[in-house]
Order: structure tokens, then C-alpha cells, then sequence
């Protein structure tokens, strides 16, 4: 009984979604409570786990019994997955409490968006505790569609109900990779179980077919991670309540797609990530942190340049995993979940003070009017910059550390991408938080309520020690990653000058036009910053191929050619068929009597012949 | 027992033909019995009941069992879309009313025959028995130009039917018997029909027509469309499931020789299957009204279906997986596409047009409407925890269970799908296969949240703002029944098995 | 005694002589009084075999009983066709065959 225990967190918010949506639709505080609850009791379950309660493997649930195949949905709980569950659950609990407090004035249906949370953290926790790519796949799934109905919570927005359909089907395309990797897997090792993968390769390390499967699933990442190319989606994501932005497109779904690279390189063994596959990963990877940095820095949204640093964020720790580096990248995953949920939570009490402001021209002067929060921002800015102390700092330089000495190259870019990183959120934090107050709605803002003020509590403080051995040691999935063994070395001192390089640009551009309440970005129209506001075309490039071009045009074309040329050429050739044979057989009913009997005895003369040429 | 699955819906038709009682309620009290029925002769057959009991009228045998592969899945699939079927219908008048729910039940009656039917001939004569009422119910109350699309219908449809019947009696023929599980025993025994060929592509034109297999599926969309939504939701749902039930039960019979049985057409099926996939995939992205795009999408699902078929075939009958995941398909593709007909009938009740570009944030006027529609696209879209994700997963799964890397690379006659079945270590037809279709994951996709983000989503039209007419009790109970069985068998799809 | 053939041979011939001219005359009289003659032409083939197949002179009476019912179905048959000559006279004042081509037509 006990070992089945974490098959709650699976239960537990899949109960507690179908209450919501179900039976309290129209009760939103008491969805409220349900959701809470069940999320809470699944942090105490994921302590209780940790400290050593969960002994023995949970029972597997034979979902679809079939000879020959195992297709089971089981748990795995080792190191990687609880303590990972322990972000999930965490974040998690402290996004639904500070949903509380956002989603007070708003008027739309509470209930549909706690069970949407309460989907979400069902289906995340299917990818954590996943014992085979079957549940992967079924949480990958869900954690789409999840996303896709909180994002499209307010779906009277046409921008918001784009960006839902947006999310969806740009992780389709990376789930249509994703299947043909979980396919070839199964050809390749013989079964989807993650514990039956080491040593049971079929084929040699580093034959093609291994890089083709290892790709395929990298699809799946790329999708889910917003990886470039399917990178689109996730800055329009922001559409949905900031508090989901935080939980989902920053702290935890989005990393998803690293979390299962890592569990595969764990499951599958290093050689299995051949070289071109890696060298693949760690560029889309670096490409996705160069473009997206690059992007962030000129963008007037607050969650947007968060949600450029989350995809920049991401790259880095995908850039990890391709330079066989899934423990720096884990370490990365971890700090960055706190500090970015810390951000955009943070960023989501600012735009509610604001009375629902999001361009940072418009704010101004918040320091003064909500202090606490900006400070926790702050926190959370020095981490994400990676200012030596934070936790960031420490995953970062795990990271830049891995790149050293692997690949110089890549290696460059890390130390570039962290002086954009620095450039952009200082230019933010200069623009929102100083000067004096830009419009009446920066003038009213005000401090938020404590069920908003406490969460942000937590993740600061988590934001400023989780690097430090004392916690990194216990909610580390792998050892030895923590502030202590950082070294004075090469990457320190490359960090630092980016730091003070990206951080002095940003001031020596913005400290001005702070200062003097410009109400728009001065650089604004300069040609480079055009490019980089239009996300350098990427957005618009698919708009018109694809959405323009394929799904209207071919599509349409399509559709002519099989009314004009298919149902023509069949369907009337059926028709002129059937009246042809009908015209033939229809010269025998030719209204004359004599054939008719000519006919008959003809055909009884024949049965005649027949019995007597057969008996 | 299992007669009394026809005999009712047919005396309920006969008493509300001759002696006029009111249409719906009579259809509602014969359907609910044969839902009863039905499920307790399933329930009853797995707790180990004695089959005889079913199977026999007192001492006689009947050409019905529940022996037959897949014939549990597919009782159980009638049963349930009859009942939402009936539970749903609204019809413009009495009259109308009356022939409604008589076709609704004379396709249930025929269809539960058919897939019971241990016999060629009645096997075969009572879908045909369903499929009459079907053209004249389009013929007589559809929408658009009825008359040619019934008549496109019939001739398509009569026309398979015929090749179908010649590829049967060349089966009985060759075979010399006509009950399935005899022939099963025949075929154990090694006895192979002379003209393989020849009949396996009769049966596999006729069956193939039957389930709009590409290129002849252009019967089916505008049928759907134009169909009212009982008949819809009956064949779309229920009917069209004969001719992969037949395919399954064919390749069942010859068991391990059936991969020579059909041998030299599984080539010509996994392209034509590509074909409903991609080709109708694009078809359907292309529609502008909700109930064509909602007839091409279940052309569309069909390739999967048969792509499950190709697998098992290929298999040789030996791939269980295949096997159950085509079933699994079925039923669910019924179910959500039954479900999907009936809300779209609730919708057009409401709005008076199914014009994408006439509609939008409906779901302000019908948070009801928009969650059962929202769960139906999503489990048409094979999302997991509803029933149609359980189908396709097994039989994207069962393509590849059968596969060794780097086993000799078969030769394609397009030498650059060598290349990539070389590079992928060497993939047979079916796995190519696959890796084609499922981009037809991403095509269902798009056009179905295109469908809700246009129809319920965004900002209110005044179409939509007039549709305040709240659903009625029935309504939301046959919606309810359907999408209760698309979670149920998503989460515990073991209860069929 | 004459052998059996004789019989069948005289029955064939009544049998052909009905049918051609059932094939080849117009008028729907004649053609009803051929029918008659083939009808005959088994009668006699029927009654023929009774003789033949019979032991000691006792003849097998089912073909007679068949030969007796072909006579009450041949007699019913001629008025219902001779009353539906006389309708079609009536209705067309002629009774050629080759002019019913209403249901083609």
C-alpha cells in the first residue's frame, strides 16, 4: 500500500480537476480550495517522498492489456524525478496561492482556471515520474493542452485564442518528431521502459539510425522547450494570466523538454547521444539563446523580455544537454525555475498594481510605490544576470564550465548571451522601477495583498540560496552541484566581465531616458531595434509561408483538385458506369414479347445442356 | 438473446410506421432496451456466462454470437450511439419525426446484425438492410442538394456493395462454408483460395469504398453534411465501421496466412491510406463550413484505422497490438464523431448557420455547448485520457512493434525513399508508412482549434448572440452519455480487452 | 407395345410446334393456344414416363396427378388470358404483341 503512494500525485489533481470543472463550476472559491488542497497535499506527499517515506517501486497500472507488448503506465522515483517533482510541486503550490490573489477582481470563470492548473499539474507530474515513454508521452500531450486551455483563458481576446491554437499546434509539430523518436526507440531498444533501455541497444553506438531516434525525440524538446525553429509560440504564450505564465512558460513545463533529455541520457547511457546528435542539440540550442536574447532586448513588454529571457534561459540549458552536460543543465533547471517564477510572479503583481499596464513605458517610478515587490524583482533580476552569489550565478557557471571545455565556440556564445541577458533586464529594471511615475496607472499603483507578497517572499528567498549547498544539496537531482564548488577560474571572470559589460551598455543607454520619463523606448526607431521588435522576422516569415502560403493556398488547391479532378473523375465515372450497364442490360428489356420468350427457352435449353453435360 | 438486439428497434419501427405512435418516444424506450440489452449480454459474456444463452433462441441456433473478433467493441459502440442518437433527435415536424427515428432504428437493427453476424449472407444483407434507410433519409430531408448527393451516395455505396458481394460469394466459394468461424477452421487447416488476389481486391474495393477509402471517398462529406443528424451520427459513427470490421474479420479468418491473403495489395493500401491521411487531411483544412470539415476529418481518421489494419495484415494476424488498437480506434473514432455530428446539429439549431466566418465566441452564450465540443475536437485530435488517443497510440505503436533495425532495406520504387528508409536503419512499408501519416497528427490539429477558436472563441458575433436558447435536458444527456464513454474507455481502456 | 420414344418424340414435337409459334405469331390468341400445345406436349411426355416407369402394368400415378394439376392450371390459366385478351381488345381494337410496349415506351 505504501509504495503505491505516488500514484496520488498523478490522482490527487486529476480528482481535483474534475471536481472543479465538473461539480463546482459554479462555485469558484470552493475551486479554488479544492485545487489548493490537492496541490498542496502533493508537496507534502513529494517531502514525505524525499525524506525517505516511498520505499519499493509502485505498482504498475496495466492500462491496455496486450499480448506481446508491454504498455503499463508505471512510476519511477529515483533521485532525478522527486527532487524534480519538488520544483514542480513547489512552484506549483506557490503559483495557486498567488492565483488567488490575482485572479480576485477578474470576472472570468474561476473554476475553469484552477482546474486548468490542476490538469496542469496532473499532467506534469505524468512527464516527472514517467517509468516509460508511454506516460511521457500522455503527460507531453496533456501538458499541451493544458497550456492551451490557460492560455485561452480569456478566450474572448482574440490574441489570447490565437496564441492558445498557436501553442497547440507548434507543439504538435514538435510531438510529430517526438512520436517518430518514441517509435524508433521501440525498434531500437526493444522498449519504451526507461529501465530497459541501457545495454539492450540493438545496434552499434554512433549508427546513424541511433542519431536519427535521439533527433527525432530532440523534436519533442524543441516543441515543448521552444527551441528555434518552434520558438514562436512561447512569446505569445504570455496572453494567458501571468500567474500561469510563470508556472507553465517559465518555471516548469517549458522545461520539460530538458528534464527528458536529461532522463534519456540517464535511462539510455551517454553513448547513445551520438556526436552529430549532440553537435545538433548543443546549436539549436545556442542558436535559440543567441535569437531570443537578441530579441529581449528590445522589447517594451514586461513579460515578453521575461519570456525572451525564459527562451534564452532555455537554450542555455538545452546547449547543456548537447554538450553531455544533463547535470549542469538540471542544476540550471532548478535555479532558474525559482528565480523565473520569482520574476514573472513578481511582474504579475506589478501589471495587476498597474491596473493591467504591461509596457514598461508606461510604468516608472515603482520603486517607491510598491518597494517590496520591486525588491523581490530585483532578487530575482541578480540571479537570472547572474551576479555572483545568487543562484543563477552558480548553475551558469556550471554551464560556461562544461562549454570551456568542450567547445570554444559555444562557449562564446554563453558568455555573450549573459551580457545581453544583463543588458535587457537592467534596461528594465531602469525603465519600470526608476525615474518617477510615466502614467496615472504607475501613479496608483500600490502594494499588493499578502496572498501575492508571501509567494514572492519564498522565491526570493529561494532565488538568492538555493545555490548554496545546504539546499542545492537536497534538491539537486545530481551531486556536487552547488555554490562550493565553484572555482575562481577563467568562466568566473568571463561571467563577471559580461556582466559589467551588458549591465554598463544598458545604463549608459537607458540611465537618461529613465531619468526624464521618455514614453517610449528613444532607440526605438533605429533600424536595428526595428528588426529585433519584429523578432527579426521570424513571426511574420511563418505567417505568410506557412499560415499564408501552405494552409490557405495548398490546402485550397488541394481541396479544388479533389472536388474537380477526384469526385469528377470517380465519382463520375461511377455514375457513367452504373448507366452504361444500365443502358446495355436495359436493350434486353427490349418490350418485345417474342424476344422475351426467345430468351427464356434459350436459357432453359442451356440449363438443360448444363445438367446434362454436368450429371 | 441477442436476437431480441433486432427484433426490438424492428417492431418499434413497425409500430411507429403502422400504428403512429409518437416517433421519439417509442425509438427512446426500444433503444434504451437494446443499450440494456446490450451491455448485459457483454457484462454478462465476460463474467463467464454461459454463450449458448445468447446465442440460441430456446433450442436454436442463430447466426448471431459475440464470438466474432471485435464484435463485443462494436455491439457496444451501436448501442451507445443509438441511444444518443435517439436522446438527441429533434425533428421539423411529426411526420419527419416518425421516418427519423424509424431510419435511426432500422440502422441500428441492420448494423447490429451485421456485426454479430456469424454468416456471409446475413452478414451482408443486414447492412444493406442499414444502408437504404440512410439514402432515403438524405434523399428526402437533407440540406443542400440532396438529391445528388443521395444519388452520388447510393450509386458509390451500391456499386461496393456489389464488388463486396462477388468478393464473398468468391470466399464462400473457395472456402465452402459460409459461417466465419468455420471458414477460420478451413483456413487453419491451409485451404488458401486459388484467386487470392483477386478476391482479397474485391473485398478490399468493396469494404474500401464502404469506409471512403482514398480515392473514393468523395460520397462521404457532402452525405455527412447533408445528412440529418440522427442519420449522421448513425452512419458516420456506427455503419461505416462495417467495412473494417469485415476487413478485420477477413484477415482473422486466414490468421498468419492473411499477410499472403492480401499480399499483393498491402502496398496499394498503405498508399491509398497516405491518401485519406494527407491528401483528405488537406481537404478538410480547407473547408469554410463545420459539418464538411467535420465529414472530410472522419474521412480522414479512417486512414489510421486502416493503417491499423495494414499493420495487423502485414503482421500476419500475429500483431495483437494492431489488432486491438484498430478496434480501439473504431469504437472511439465513433464515438467522437457521433458526439461531434450531434453538437454540430445543437449548434446549427441555434445560430441558424455553420459558416466559420459567420460565428464566433459562442461559448459566452454556451459555456455547456463549448466544453462537449471542446472535449469531442480533443478527443478527435487524440488527446490521452479520451478513448480515440488509446486507438491511434496503439496502432502508431504496433507499426513498429515488428521492426529489427538494420534488417535488409527493402527497395522502394521511389529511390529517394530508399535513401531515408536506409538512413532510419532500414524501414519496411508499414513504419514508412507511419512516419507519413502521423504528420497527420499536426493537420487534425489545425483544422479542429481552428473549428473551436473560430466558433467558440474570440469576439461575440451577432450570429452567435442570438443563440441564448439554453440545451435541453436531452441534449446535454446524450451529449453526456458520449463523452462519459470517450473518458471512461480514454482512462481505462482495459475494461475491453 | 410402342416404345417410349415414340411418345417423346410426339411430345417434343407438340412442345416445339407450341413454341415456335409462341415465338412467332402476333396474335396473343394464337400465342395463348400455343401455349396450350406446349402445355400438351408435357402433359403427354409426363403421362408417358407414368407408363413407362410402372411395373406390371401399374403405372406410377404421380406424374398423372402432376399431368391433372397442368390441366386445371392450364384451363384456369386460359381464361384469365383470354379475359385479358378481351380487355386488351377493348382497350386497343387489336391484339398484336409486338404493339404492348406501354411499359418501355
Amino acid at each position: 500500500m505504501m509504495q503505491n503512494l505516488p500514484w496520488l500525485f498523478l490522482v490527487l489533481p486529476l480528482v481535483a480537476a474534475a471536481a472543479d470543472w465538473l461539480l463546482l463550476a459554479r462555485r469558484p472559491r470552493m475551486a479554488a480550495g479544492v485545487s489548493i488542497t490537492s496541490v498542496l497535499a502533493t508537496l507534502v506527499l513529494c517531502i514525505a517522498c524525499m525524506c525517505g517515506l516511498q520505499t519499493g517501486t509502485p505498482a504498475d497500472y496495466t492500462w491496455f492489456p496486450v499480448q506481446g507488448i508491454d504498455l503499463s503506465l508505471g512510476l519511477l522515483i529515483d533521485a532525478l524525478s522527486i527532487k524534480m517533482m519538488l520544483v514542480v510541486t513547489g512552484i506549483g503550490a506557490l503559483v495557486h496561492i498567488f492565483s488567488l490573489g490575482y485572479m480576485k477582481g477578474d470576472p472570468s470563470n474561476h473554476s475553469r482556471y484552477f482546474a486548468g492548473l490542476s490538469i496542469f499539474m496532473f499532467s506534469m507530474s505524468c512527464i516527472v515520474l514517467a517509468n516509460s515513454l508511454v506516460l511521457t508521452f500522455i503527460g507531453w500531450e496533456m501538458v499541451g493542452f493544458s497550456s492551451y486551455l490557460l492560455i485561452g483563458h480569456w478566450y474572448h481576446k482574440e490574441t489570447a485564442a490565437d496564441a492558445a491554437k498557436k501553442a497547440f499546434i507548434t507543439n504538435r509539430v514538435g510531438d510529430f518528431g517526438f512520436l517518430i523518436g518514441i517509435m524508433l526507440t521501440l525498434g531500437l531498444f526493444g522498449s519504451l521502459h526507461y529501465a530497459d533501455m541501457a545495454g539492450h541497444m540493438k545496434v552499434a553506438a554512433g549508427s546513424p539510425v541511433l542519431t536519427a531516434a535521439i533527433l527525432f525525440l530532440f523534436c519533442g524538446a524543441v516543441g515543448k522547450s521552444a527551441q528555434f525553429p518552434l520558438h514562436v509560440w512561447l512569446p505569445d504564450a504570455m496572453e494567458g494570466p501571468t500567474p500561469v505564465s510563470a508556472l507553465i512558460h517559465a518555471a516548469t513545463m517549458v522545461a520539460a523538454g530538458v528534464y527528458m533529455l536529461v532522463r534519456l541520457q540517464v535511462s539510455m547511457g551517454l553513448y547513445a547521444f551520438t556526436d552529430t546528435a549532440c553537435s545538433v542539440i548543443a546549436a539549436i540550442g545556442a542558436i535559440t539563446a543567441v535569437l531570443s536574447a537578441l530579441m529581449a532586448a528590445q522589447q517594451d513588454d514586461i513579460k515578453r523580455v521575461l519570456a525572451y529571457s525564459t527562451l534564452s534561459q532555455l537554450g542555455y540549458m538545452i546547449m547543456a544537454v548537447g554538450l553531455l552536460a544533463g547535470e549542469a543543465a538540471m542544476f540550471h533547471l532548478y535555479t532558474h525555475a525559482w528565480f523565473k517564477a520569482l520574476l514573472f510572479l513578481a511582474a504579475g503583481a506589478i501589471i495587476v498594481c498597474c491596473h493591467h499596464e504591461q509596457n514598461i513605458w508606461k510604468m516608472g517610478g515603482l520603486r517607491q510605490k510598491m518597494p517590496l515587490t520591486v525588491l523581490c524583482f530585483l532578487a530575482g533580476t541578480c540571479a537570472l544576470v547572474a551576479v555572483p552569489g545568487f543562484s543563477g550565478f552558480f548553475s551558469k557557471e556550471s554551464i560556461l564550465e562544461a562549454a570551456w571545455g568542450r567547445s570554444l565556440p559555444l562557449f562564446i556564445v554563453g558568455i555573450v548571451v549573459a551580457a545581453f541577458t544583463t543588458f535587457y533586464m537592467v534596461r528594465l529594471c531602469l525603465v519600470a522601477f526608476g525615474g518617477r511615475a510615466r502614467t496615472r496607472d504607475a501613479e496608483q499603483a500600490h502594494e499588493a495583498g499578502p496572498s501575492m507578497l508571501v509567494p514572492l517572499f519564498i522565491l526570493a528567498a529561494m532565488a538568492i540560496i538555493s545555490g548554496y549547498g545546504f539546499v542545492a544539496d537536497r534538491l539537486v537531482p545530481f551531486a556536487d552541484f552547488h555554490a562550493e564548488s565553484t572555482e575562481w577560474n577563467v568562466t568566473f571572470f568571463a561571467g563577471l566581465g559580461s556582466l559589467i559589460v551588458g549591465g554598463g551598455l544598458a545604463w549608459f543607454m537607458y540611465a537618461k531616458s529613465a531619468a526624464d520619463s521618455a514614453q517610449s523606448d528613444p532607440f526605438g526607431s533605429h533600424i536595428i531595434s526595428r528588426i529585433l521588435r519584429r523578432r527579426l522576422y521570424i513571426d511574420s516569415f511563418y505567417d505568410h509561408l506557412l499560415i499564408g502560403g501552405v494552409q490557405r493556398w495548398f490546402t485550397c488547391l488541394v481541396s479544388c483538385i479533389d472536388d474537380g479532378v477526384i469526385r469528377r473523375l470517380v465519382g463520375h465515372g461511377l455514375a457513367l458506369l452504373t448507366a452504361w450497364t444500365g443502358r446495355l442490360l436495359s436493350r434486353i428489356q427490349g418490350g418485345s414479347l417474342r424476344g422475351y420468350t426467345v430468351v427464356a427457352s434459350l436459357g432453359v435449353f442451356l440449363l438443360i445442356l448444363l445438367l446434362i453435360i454436368l450429371f | 438473446m441477442l436476437i431480441w438486439l433486432i427484433i426490438i428497434p424492428v417492431i418499434a419501427s413497425v409500430l411507429i410506421g403502422f400504428l403512429h405512435t409518437p416517433g421519439r418516444a417509442t425509438a427512446l424506450v426500444s433503444s434504451l432496451l437494446t443499450f440494456l440489452l446490450g451491455i448485459g449480454s457483454i457484462v454478462a459474456l465476460s463474467m463467464g456466462a454461459d454463450g449458448t444463452s445468447l446465442t440460441h433462441i430456446g433450442e436454436l441456433p442463430t447466426s448471431l454470437s459475440l464470438y466474432l473478433p471485435l464484435s463485443k467493441p462494436m455491439l457496444l459502440l451501436t448501442v451507445l450511439v443509438t441511444l444518443a442518437a435517439v436522446l438527441g433527435l429533434k425533428a421539423p415536424d411529426a411526420a419527419a419525426e416518425r421516418s427519423w427515428s424509424i431510419s435511426t432504428l432500422l440502422i441500428s437493427a441492420g448494423a447490429t446484425g451485421a456485426f454479430l453476424s456469424d454468416n456471409i449472407v446475413a452478414f451482408f444483407a443486414f447492412h444493406e438492410l442499414a444502408l437504404i434507410p440512410t439514402f432515403v433519409m438524405i434523399g428526402l430531408y437533407g440540406r443542400g442538394e440532396r438529391r445528388t448527393i443521395a444519388w452520388r451516395m447510393t450509386i458509390y455505396l451500391g456499386l461496393a456493395s456489389m464488388v463486396l458481394l462477388a468478393g464473398l460469394i468468391l470466399l464462400y466459394v473457395q472456402l465452402g462454408t459460409m459461417r466465419f468461424l468455420e471458414m477460420r477452421v478451413m483456413a487453419a487447416m491451409g485451404r488458401m483460395p486459388v484467386s487470392a488476389c483477386l478476391t482479397a481486391g474485391l473485398l478490399l474495393a468493396g469494404f474500401g469504398t464502404l469506409v471512403s477509402l482514398f480515392p473514393f471517398h468523395s460520397w462521404a462529406a457532402p452525405a455527412y453534411a447533408s445528412a440529418p443528424a440522427p442519420i449522421a451520427m448513425m452512419h458516420a459513427g456506427v455503419l461505416k465501421k462495417f467495412g473494417l470490421y469485415g476487413l478485420i474479420l477477413v484477415a482473422c479468418i486466414f490468421g498468419p496466412a492473411c499477410d499472403k491473403f492480401f499480399g499483393c495489395w498491402t502496398n496499394l493500401l498503405l498508399i491509398l491510406l497516405l491518401g485519406n491521411v494527407l491528401w483528405v487531411g488537406c481537404v478538410t483544412m480547407a473547408q469554410s463550413r463545420l459539418d464538411t470539415m467535420l465529414g472530410n476529418s472522419s474521412v480522414m481518421h479512417m486512414g489510421y484505422i486502416f493503417l491499423g489494419i495494414a499493420a495487423f495484415v502485414t503482421s500476419g494476424a500475429s500483431n495483437a497490438l494492431a489488432y486491438q488498437g484498430a478496434g480501439m480506434l473504431m469504437l472511439a473514432h465513433g464515438l467522437s464523431i457521433a458526439l461531434l455530428f450531434l453538437l454540430t446539429d445543437q449548434i446549427e439549431r441555434r445560430t441558424g448557420t455553420l459558416e466559420f466566418s459567420a460565428m464566433g465566441g459562442l461559448a459566452h452564450k454556451q459555456p455547456m455547448l463549448g466544453f462537449f465540443f471542446g472535449l469531442a475536437g480533443m478527443a478527435s485530435i487524440g488527446l490521452p485520457l479520451l478513448a480515440n488517443f488509446v486507438g491511434e497510440f496503439s496502432i502508431f505503436v504496433s507499426c513498429f512493434t515488428g521492426w529489427e533495425p538494420g534488417a535488409t532495406p527493402p527497395s522502394y520504387c521511389w529511390s529517394w525513399l530508399n535513401g531515408l528508409a536506409n538512413a532510419l536503419g532500414g524501414l519496411g512499408p508499414v513504419q514508412l508508412t507511419l512516419i507519413f501519416a502521423l504528420w497527420g497528427l499536426v493537420i487534425s490539429a489545425i483544422y479542429m482549434l481552428r473549428a473551436i477558436r473560430r466558433i467558440f472563441a474570440g469576439e461575440l458575433t451577432p450570429v452567435c448572440e442570438r443563440a441564448t436558447l439554453p440545451l435541453s435536458c436531452a441534449e446535454i444527456c446524450s451529449a453526456a452519455l458520449l463523452s462519459a464513454a470517450l473518458v471512461l474507455f480514454g482512462i481505462a481502456p482495459g475494461i475491453l480487452a | 407395345m410402342t416404345p417410349l420414344s415414340h411418345y417423346l418424340i410426339f411430345s417434343a414435337l407438340l412442345f416445339s410446334i407450341g413454341l415456335g409459334g409462341a415465338i412467332m405469331r402476333r396474335n396473343v390468341l394464337v400465342v395463348l393456344m400455343c401455349l396450350e400445345l406446349m402445355l400438351t406436349g408435357a402433359n403427354v411426355a409426363l403421362v408417358a414416363f407414368s407408363r413407362a416407369q410402372g411395373l406390371e402394368g401399374i403405372p406410377v400415378y404421380d406424374a398423372q396427378v402432376l399431368a391433372l394439376f397442368v390441366m386445371a392450371i392450364a384451363a384456369a390459366e386460359v381464361a384469365v388470358g383470354l379475359s385479358l385478351i378481351v380487355a386488351m381488345f377493348r382497350a386497343r381494337r387489336g391484339v398484336e404483341s409486338t404493339s404492348l410496349t406501354s411499359l418501355k415506351d
